[in-house]
């Protein structure tokens, strides 16, 4: 029982990013005993209060982790019964609740603190200025038009980079492994991503046997990829390229 | 341009007019625009669901070409129903002004809120503005979008796998929560890429309507008082701007995967969880009159969970009972909680099915 509340510890330290000295957590707290011992309305002490910190303790408590792992056989998810807390909504309540007429000052006292404490979202290293409206990199849709059939599907070799976006483009376009293979905890094997992705260079005989024998139309490789011998040497024809990938057409007809 | 008549017919008027069903017996101090639009999107949802869940499950072929025809005519039924329950209610009540427009016009705003509340627009536009034009990468993204994707230019709903595309199984866990299917069904009704949708077109739609829940909480914790609540709304905008301390929390996923459903889940569905339980305890204690629209409303959220994720069925029934024992508790109170809770039987459906399905 020790066990499993050390990993809930652990979660919870993830959640409110307590090693990136992220203290947003913190004033949720400072604002949720504040009212604590000041509220007065007993609705607002049951919904807003007393909600949050059940939730909290039973997210804490080891026999309920146990019963959500076994419903849902996922662990990872186990932090979503934080969003219970609403710690936006207990905080500005808490904050407005406490300054009174003083609002002004307080305004620009919480500013400062959720500034302080938490950390700007378009920061993120997984936010960039959108090159389209679809919110995808141009040279993946680059090479998703060039692959996309007229009509039927075509399939698809493409390197990691690109495992995202093509079928976000196209749904048309068949890929033989897909994001699976990307996630290293998710444990998939695939012959086809070994030999595309897990040597230096890429043994072309091998590869090339894969490639047909997973029914591939084309082949993207970035430029800088390796190969042990020329793909134009086992039947794939330079079909097209773009600023960093080359695409081949293998001897399989799309349909 | 058609394009954009076809998000406003979809995502603002639809909705509202589906919201004026509900709102026809809600409490009056609960009609306004604002609880017409959130109780719109909750209906429409659900109904949503009732459609799409039994489609997924049962039509082997084509399932999506099913859910295009009758959620369409679902949608503009209930839509129409809306507007002539609105039009019979205006007619019985000669001619009052219609869901507390005038409160709004008649309403007097000190230069300090005018001040406070124009802060808060500038951080709404903020977030707006960088939605549109920020691209923010999800892996998750490679399955949700896809599968919007897959339905608008396939016209199948769960039948291939999002990240290779080959035919599969019934995936029950996501199948069930058919949110990216709605996405579809507004990509294929405005004529747009679902994945331009996804990115750019749903959080125009889906940022502001989780500030509308966040407005109705302000009003419902403050009351009248416009300054409490401009302050209030301001801390909730630098929350979420602020709040990615960590990919995890509700106010990272509200900004950067705004188009999931577990995004709404968090953003969109919880607070609007707490919120109902306001309103509903304070009408059930002061208000005699016509309340089930926001009975109708609770069960809907329960349904909308739902269609967001399989996760928030488990994680609303939660709230809802944490929050139905607490009151028991505090005010000894029983009618309520007990109200609250049979609100989940949707849940219940919903979990039984799932465990039928996943064998």
């Amino acid at each position: 029982m020790w066990g499993i509340f050390m990993e809930s510890v652990v979660i919870f330290q993830n959640y409110v990013g307590y090693h990136q000295n992220k203290f947003l957590f913190g004033i949720y707290l400072f604002f949720l005993l504040y009212l604590l011992k000041t509220e007065k309305d007993k609705k607002i002490r049951a919904i807003l209060i007393y909600t949050p910190l059940l939730i909290l303790i039973a997210f804490f408590c080891p026999l309920f982790r146990k019963v959500f792992v076994r419903l849902f056989e996922d662990a990872d998810t186990y932090y979503r019964l934080l969003w219970l807390v609403q710690m936006s909504t207990v905080s500005a309540y808490g904050a407005v609740k406490m300054c009174g007429k003083h609002r002004k000052l307080m305004l620009i006292v919480m500013s400062i603190a959720v500034v302080a404490c938490g950390k700007y979202v378009y920061s993120s290293e997984y936010i960039t200025k959108a090159e389209n409206m679809y919110h995808l990199p141009q040279e993946a849709i680059e090479v998703a038009k060039i692959i996309e059939p007229e009509k039927g599907r075509a399939v698809a070799l493409v390197p990691a980079d690109l495992i995202y976006y093509v079928r976000q483009y196209s749904s048309n376009i068949n890929m033989p492994y897909g994001r699976e293979m990307l996630i290293a905890n998710w444990d998939y094997y695939n012959e086809m991503y070994e030999a595309m992705e897990g040597t230096e260079v890429i043994d072309t005989p091998v590869f090339a046997e894969l490639v047909r024998n997973y029914g591939c139309n084309y082949v993207v490789l970035n430029k800088t990829r390796k190969t042990s011998q020329s793909l134009e040497d086992y039947g794939f024809e330079l079909y097209d390229s773009t600023e960093n990938y080359l695409i081949y057409q293998t001897d399989q007809s799309a349909g | 341009m058609i394009q954009t008549v076809n998000f406003i017919f979809w995502l603002l008027v639809i909705p509202f007019c589906i919201g004026l069903v509900p709102a026809s017996v809600m409490p009056e101090n609960k009609r306004d625009p604002i609880t017409v639009f959130i109780a719109g999107y909750l209906l429409m949802w659900s109904v949503f669901e009732v459609i799409a869940i039994p489609a997924v499950i049962l039509i082997k072929y084509d399932n999506f070409t099913f859910v295009l025809r009758y959620f369409t005519a679902a949608a503009i039924l209930l839509a129409a129903a809306g507007i002539l329950l609105r039009y019979y209610d205006y007619r019985k009540s000669g001619g009052e002004t219609w869901l507390g427009i005038a409160n709004l016009r008649d309403a007097v705003f000190s230069a300090e809120a005018k001040a406070e509340w124009l802060i808060f627009a500038v951080l709404l536009g903020f977030q707006l503005y960088m939605a549109v034009t920020r691209a923010s990468f999800d892996g998750d993204d490679a399955y949700y979008v896809v599968q919007s994707l897959m339905a608008q230019q396939s016209n199948a709903m769960y039948k291939n796998l999002p990240y290779t595309g080959w035919s599969s199984s019934l995936d029950v866990r996501h199948a069930l929560a058919v949110f990216p299917m709605w996405v579809a069904f507004v990509a294929v009704n405005a004529g747009v890429h679902a994945t331009v949708v996804s990115h750019v077109v749903m959080p125009l739609a889906l940022i502001p309507l989780s500030y509308f829940v966040y407005y109705e909480t302000a009003k419902a914790l403050f009351g009248e008082n416009k300054e409490n609540a401009a302050v209030f709304m301001i801390m909730m905008a630098l929350f979420q701007i602020f709040g990615n301390v960590s990919i995890y929390t509700n106010e990272t996923f509200f900004l950067t995967r705004t188009w999931q459903g577990k995004a709404v889940t968090a953003s969109f569905v919880i607070p609007l969880c707490f919120l109902l339980i306001l309103w509903l305890y304070n009408e059930e204690k002061e208000n005699k009159g016509r309340k089930a629209g926001l009975w109708i409303m609770f069960v809907c959220m329960n349904m909308t969970a739902g269609v967001c994720s399989s996760l928030a069925v488990f994680l609303m029934t939660i709230l809802t009972g944490a929050a139905a024992f607490c009151i028991m508790a505090v005010k000894r109170e029983f009618k309520l909680p007990v109200k609250l809770v049979l609100c989940c039987i949707p849940n219940a459906i919903y979990v039984l099915l799932y465990l039928g399905l996943a064998g």
